[in-house]
């Protein structure tokens, strides 16, 4: 008995329409449906915000989620929170809307294709030098690489490299798996067992998204402060010479 | 693991569009509206405590002015007071003093009274004890009372000293050489004879003498000549026993 066919596993392979290269599937679908609902909430709750004591209940909401997300980035980057928030929160609502949809009958969660895992991994691969080099130089992000001997520099890069791979699986391995073992167990039990892990589902959707979105600002937040400190050094090198 | 590249760059681009678009509708927003809502907060808490610092400042004030009130008052109060004591004082001596000016008319009003009392009992009791006596020596022997008493004054008139018999003589002729004697009762003829030639005798010659009879002159006989006199009468008796009346009614006055 085939429970689940090669091709559901993963949203990926449901092609709804094609053209040359030109690919529209599944993923890229609910992909655009998160999308809606994220902007279009936003939108719909800020459009009359008030910056008075009275705020709207969704208002509250977006203000503790928003407020979290800045709380979490602040602890690691000491400052200039405001100026990642962009990024990691993004990360966190998109991977999180998208993982609690999965109740939804029907819905696949992009975050369930390697191909988004591995799109959002790379974002997150190519805002740590951005930002390294944004805030110390393009000469000190490099030097990096190269500490503390040459020898290192092939270790670095593997290491972004490989944890770029590591987020990239780790949350297309989770989610998918995920959902995978629903589909199983809908075959198997499907009857009360399948609600629970139904449940468990949802914390380890939320989970996931926390996770990504904390490891890629560690990730960030290491390059910067590690820039940082060889940047004091050298300052203070200078002053006592 | 099969990864579709264009899917892979599509995801990569609605991944930064989300994140523009969320920049745009949501982070910028609702983090604008957080920052707005804690500057106002600040800015209130500023205000509080500006409004806390102006309130005690002028708390402050308030009690530094309750404590000028409070020394201004007790200073006026003071003030007050004394003048109140002052102004009783003065009152109280003003009433002592017409209290005094009372007292003392009625303490003259009393001794005038009690003067005239003495003098009107004096008179009486003059009387009565001339008419007593002369009851009395009436009744005792057989000769009147002016006899006796003219007797009496002629003795007096014989023993007068030589300095008063000058006296009477310089008077007698610095008055005119006019003697006058008053009697309480008619001297008679052989008696105004017998004075004559006393004065005479003792004091001098050429004057003229005048007879008056005054019941004032009580029980007796006296001789006024410019400003001097000799008499006998029953005043000095009485005046005597007057006296000795009045420090008795005195004394009863003073227990009462």
């Amino acid at each position: 008995m085939e429970v689940v066919s090669l091709n559901q596993i993963s949203p990926d392979q449901v092609i709804l329409w094609s053209w040359n290269f030109i690919t529209i599937n599944v993923t890229i679908l609910y992909t655009w449906l998160v999308m809606a609902i994220l902007v279009g909430g936003s939108h719909l709750i800020t459009r009359n915000l008030s910056s008075e004591m009275n705020v709207s209940r969704w208002q509250h909401f977006l203000e503790v989620v928003i407020s979290i997300i800045r709380g979490e980035i602040s602890e690691m980057t000491k400052k200039g929170a405001d100026h990642y928030v962009p990024l990691v929160g993004t990360l966190f609502l998109f991977i999180c809307v998208s993982n609690v949809l999965v109740i939804v009958p029907g819905f696949v969660a992009p975050t369930s294709s390697m191909t988004t895992t591995a799109a959002l991994a790379t974002c997150v691969f190519i805002a740590v030098p951005f930002y390294g080099i944004s805030r110390n130089g393009l000469l000190h992000y490099v030097k990096e690489y190269f500490q503390p001997t040459f020898i290192f520099f092939p270790f670095h890069v593997m290491g972004e490299l490989s944890r770029t791979l590591a987020l990239t699986v780790r949350l297309f391995g989770n989610i998918m798996s995920h959902e995978k073992v629903i589909g199983i167990l809908l075959a198997v039990t499907p009857f009360l067992f399948p609600v629970v892990m139904q449940i468990l589902g949802l914390l380890i959707g939320v989970i996931q998204a926390y996770i990504f979105a904390i490891l890629s600002m560690v990730y960030i937040a290491s390059a910067l402060s590690a820039e940082d400190e060889a940047h004091t050094a050298v300052k203070k090198e200078g002053s006592g010479a | 693991m099969h990864i579709d590249w264009f899917v892979f760059l599509a995801q990569i681009f609605n991944f930064l569009l989300l994140m523009y678009l969320l920049k745009r509708f949501l982070y910028g927003r609702i983090i604008k509206a957080m920052d707005d809502r804690e500057a106002k907060i600040a800015a209130r808490f500023a205000e509080a405590e500006a409004l806390q610092a102006k309130a005690q400042e002028e708390a402050r004030l308030y009690e530094q002015r309750n404590q000028m009130l409070n020394e201004k008052k007790e200073v006026m109060l003071n003030e007050a007071t004394m003048a109140a004591d002052a102004k009783r004082r003065e009152l109280m001596e003003k009433v002592r003093e017409e209290v005094d000016t009372v007292k003392t008319r009625w303490q003259e009003m009393l001794l005038r009274e009690q003067d005239a009392f003495f003098y009107d009992l004096r008179q009486r009791a003059a009387k009565q004890l001339y008419a007593t006596a002369r009851k009395a020596l009436s009744d005792l022997a057989d000769e009147e009372l002016e006899d006796r008493i003219i007797e009496e004054f002629l003795r007096r008139l014989q023993a007068l000293d030589a300095e008063k018999s000058r006296q009477l003589r310089l008077a007698i002729t610095g008055g005119g050489n006019r003697v006058t004697v008053q009697s309480a009762f008619g001297i008679p003829a052989p008696r105004q004879s017998q004075i004559e030639e006393v004065l005479k005798k003792q004091i001098t010659n050429g004057f003229t003498i005048r007879y008056l009879h005054e019941p004032d002159v009580v029980s007796g006989i006296e001789l006024r000549v410019n400003g001097h006199k000799i008499a006998w009468s029953l005043n000095e008796y009485l005046e005597t026993l007057v006296e000795s009346l009045t420090e008795t009614l005195q004394k009863e006055a003073h227990a009462a």
